[in-house]
């Protein structure tokens, strides 16, 4: 089961330029594929286009190529369709969670619900997501009472309901303090031990270096670099793309650095 | 509460939960049920809406003596039913003194009439002026009743997903709900905007003209993000299949009962009834 | 020489949530103070003491010896510019150097002097070349960094940082750094910030708070200190991982990856000493 971006080139309703320039990538079964890239390198747009929300909810043009699920063309699917196949969590808890339920059992039922799975399925999906990221004790609490590392617990275990096949984060830790952090790092390496595929767009390249195999460099619009974490981390070139690399690398390049002078 | 109070609300909630789950899934939605703790409270969201707004449509088509006062007084038992009375008169007063006061200022010293009971500098104080004065009042105090018990013994997601049982799509709900939640979430979201403009020099502790100047600096970051909000919260629910076509099921909904058709049936009746009642000028 | 002095601080939020719960701080004229904490740790609250956004409920806070308690925020914001972590939440104007000019504005600068900050607060940040253009068109990164200007125009003695390196890529955050560092030769500069590494190298001073009091403060190396590292996990925070190294090698708690190598050079080791693989350092 892979997710597949083959040659793809966005761009953005109203805009000249692309937003994305050719971007082929392929997301293997279980694997953990990281993207990096400076602000307004196409992260973002890269996660709505590999989840295809770009361009059949947010509009803007594929210029070229195709975005393929499974052997699907997600260009042929209607948009309530994609969720079973790709799902996409963002930055900010507060606008992910819907506001119109009570509890954490009900916010993350409510995708099953959508589905139009009958509520004894969807109850049992909703315990499934909880449980596999560790927040069955949350179930009865308020969805907006959270934390912001809860809250973004909450968002994934919604998206996991819906059992898709690949998960795409758009900067998930981005607004959360090092605890919340924690908690959602930790939960996606559980993630990953049991076989979801992930695709992660962000910055902290620690986080980054604990749990992807790969990593993809985004620059301009473009994939600049595409290879093993390690790899990637360790390029020289990353400090130019406007990736800052991870406090190891930092560390050894200070110490050679140091240790080279006279 | 006693302990039969207690074990009415739990048999109603437990009532609201959707048939064929889990036992254990089945107790716990009855505890996310909303509270429901007056038989008042239990009636069905649409029979509380039917009372409201028969009672507000009654007191202002009707007007004169007794019909609002029967409201109101309609309004205050089923409040004090609904162990609500203290909360209800307060709230009623506090939004609507500042209305009344300005009726009753301005209804008896330009009403004109016949009857002068005293003189105030250049108004008249007329018999008539009070009279208007004290109908208006009863039908804006009957009106604000009737609404405000609805929306003390009415949760919001209580109403939605007793439309939606009824047919109304998930999307309207869903639409309804968040519109019911905007004014409090852009409350918030201005209140944190004011923070960061105050911080920069904007005065709003000063004088009058002063705050009428800061008030671009506070409306169009609220605009703007807004709208971000609601766009990126739309993308987020499509996401989750939230525009899907056709029903989808409820962990729950508050039950209805043939005898509350009933009384629905015979609310609007009664309604009819005293307002074609009014008009063919018997009451 | 504006000095700041904040005396058995306690502060409830209305909802009765105790955010700082007794807590004394004193900060020298041209100090450089991270505030560090996980969010619920009273540090936002804290920080909206500073300019009269809040009040105490019990204690008081003193700039240059006085209680600011009687004075506004308006006033108060020529003292204290704080720059919040949002900048969605503030911007309002159609141009980059209208949207800086609201702040000093409000204090009261008009021509040569207004244009004077305006200029050269796009300069520190490096905003000059866009002037013109319009706010939202210019990306996140830059428009936290305008965000920061509209304080820094405001010429305050002291400069809080709310969150300054959230959201930034690589090149904002080292532009962020060396913002710091030149505004910092003449103003007291305060952070608020989750980022251990950027605190550790750009701050004399650390102070990590929980639960709305301070547990550790101090020098980057007393508060990474070996011995510090319970404390600090009591509130799930993580030392740099170059203090960690310099402990592991027995160096002491170096901060920062270039103190790291100080201190090993001086202890006589060398790049050959290190694990090329993982940045580890062999002890």
């Amino acid at each position: 089961m892979t997710l597949e971006l083959a040659s793809v080139s966005y761009r953005y309703a109203g805009y000249a330029r692309p937003a994305l320039r050719d971007v082929s990538l392929r997301v293997d079964d279980g694997e953990i594929v990281g993207i990096v890239g400076a602000n307004e390198a196409g992260k973002t747009t890269l996660c709505l286009v590999a989840s295809g929300l770009a361009p059949a909810s947010i509009g803007g043009r594929l210029l070229s190529g195709s975005v393929v699920a499974d052997g699907q063309d997600l260009a042929r699917i209607p948009v309530h369709g994609l969720a079973e196949r790709v799902a996409i969590g963002f930055q900010d808890p507060a606008t992910q969670l819907s506001g119109a339920t009570g509890s954490v059992i009900e916010e993350v039922a409510l995708g099953p619900l959508n589905l139009g799975m009958p509520g004894r399925e969807a109850l049992e999906r909703a315990h499934e997501a909880l449980d596999a990221l560790n927040i069955g004790d949350l179930a009865e609490r308020d969805p907006l009472r959270l934390s912001g590392g809860q809250g973004q617990l909450v968002v994934i275990a919604a998206l996991l309901a819906m059992r898709p096949r690949h998960l795409v984060l758009d900067e998930p830790t981005a607004q959360l303090d090092p605890h919340g952090t924690r908690l959602v790092a930790d939960a996606l390496r559980r993630l990953a031990a049991v076989g979801t595929a992930l695709l992660i767009a962000e910055h902290k390249t620690d986080l980054l270096d604990e749990l992807c195999g790969r990593i993809a460099v985004l620059d301009g619009g473009a994939l600049v670099g595409d290879g093993s974490a390690a790899s990637v981390l360790e390029d020289p070139r990353l400090v130019d793309r406007g990736v800052a690399p991870p406090s190891r690398v930092t560390i050894r390049r200070a110490i050679e650095a140091a240790g080279a002078a006279p | 509460m006693t302990a039969r109070a207690d074990a009415a609300e739990a048999a109603h909630r437990e009532a609201a939960v959707q048939p064929g789950l889990e036992p254990e899934d089945a107790a716990l939605v009855a505890r996310l049920v909303p509270p429901v703790p007056s038989p008042y409270h239990r009636l069905n969201p649409l029979t509380k809406a039917a009372i409201a707004t028969a009672g507000s449509l009654a007191a202002i088509v009707v007007g004169g003596y007794p019909v609002p006062l029967l409201v109101i007084v309609a309004a205050l038992v089923s409040a004090e039913i609904a162990g609500l009375l203290g909360r209800l008169v307060r709230v009623t007063v506090a939004v609507g003194l500042a209305l009344a006061i300005s009726i009753v200022l301005v209804s008896t010293l330009t009403r004109a009439g016949e009857t002068v009971l005293f003189v105030i500098g250049p108004f008249d104080v007329t018999a008539e002026g009070v009279d208007f004065a004290a109908q208006t009042l009863l039908k804006v105090f009957a009106l604000s009743l009737s609404i405000g018990l609805f929306t003390l013994t009415t949760h919001p997601r209580a109403l939605v997903a007793d439309l939606e049982r009824r047919g109304v799509s998930s999307r309207f709900a869903f639409v309804a709900l968040a519109t019911i939640e905007a004014v409090p979430a852009m409350v918030r979201r201005a209140g944190v905007i004011a923070e960061a403009q105050r911080a920069r020099g904007l005065d709003s502790e000063g004088g009058v003209v002063a705050r009428a100047r800061g008030l671009l600096p506070l409306v169009g970051p609220v605009l703007i993000s807004a709208v971000t909000e609601v766009e990126q919260r739309s993308l987020a629910l499509e996401a989750r299949a939230f525009s899907r076509p056709g029903r989808r099921d409820l962990l729950w909904a508050m039950p209805d009962r043939g005898a509350e058709r009933a009384l629905r049936w015979i609310v609007g009746g009664v309604l009819l009834a005293v307002v074609l009642g009014h008009l063919g000028g018997l009451v | 020489m504006t000095t700041i002095a904040i005396e058995d601080l306690v502060f409830d939020y209305p909802d009765g949530t105790r955010a700082i719960d007794g807590l004394d701080l004193s900060i020298a004229a041209g100090e450089r103070v991270a505030i560090v904490g996980q969010n619920g740790s009273g540090k936002s609250t804290l920080i909206r003491h500073l300019n009269g956004l809040l009040r105490p409920t019990v204690g008081r806070v003193l700039i240059d010896g006085q209680d600011i308690a009687s004075q506004r925020v308006a006033h108060l914001a020529a003292v204290v510019g704080l720059a919040f972590q949002d900048p969605d939440r503030q911007i309002f104007a159609g141009r980059v150097d209208a949207e800086v000019a609201f702040g000093p504005r409000n204090l009261g600068l008009r021509d040569g002097a207004l244009e004077a900050a305006v200029s050269d607060a796009l300069d520190v940040v490096g905003l000059d070349g866009v002037r013109a253009a319009k706010p939202y068109d210019l990306g996140y990164s830059r428009r936290k960094l305008l965000g920061l200007a509209s304080i820094l125009a405001m010429g305050t003695p002291v400069v809080v940082l709310d969150e300054p390196t959230t959201g930034q890529d690589a090149r904002g955050i080292d532009r962020v750094r060396s913002i710091v560092r030149s505004i910092s030769t003449d103003r007291t500069v305060i952070a608020v910030s989750h980022d251990m590494d950027f605190v550790a190298a750009e701050f004399g001073r650390i102070v990590v708070m929980r639960s709305g009091r301070i547990i550790l403060d101090g020098t980057p190396a007393d508060v990474f200190a070996a011995d510090s590292w319970q404390t600090l996990a009591t509130t799930f925070l993580e030392p740099p991982r170059a203090a960690v190294a310099g402990v592991e090698a027995g160096v002491g708690a170096t901060p920062t990856p270039e103190a790291l190598a100080t201190a090993l050079r001086a202890a006589g080791r060398g790049a050959s000493d290190t694990d090329a693989t993982d940045g580890a350092v062999r002890t």
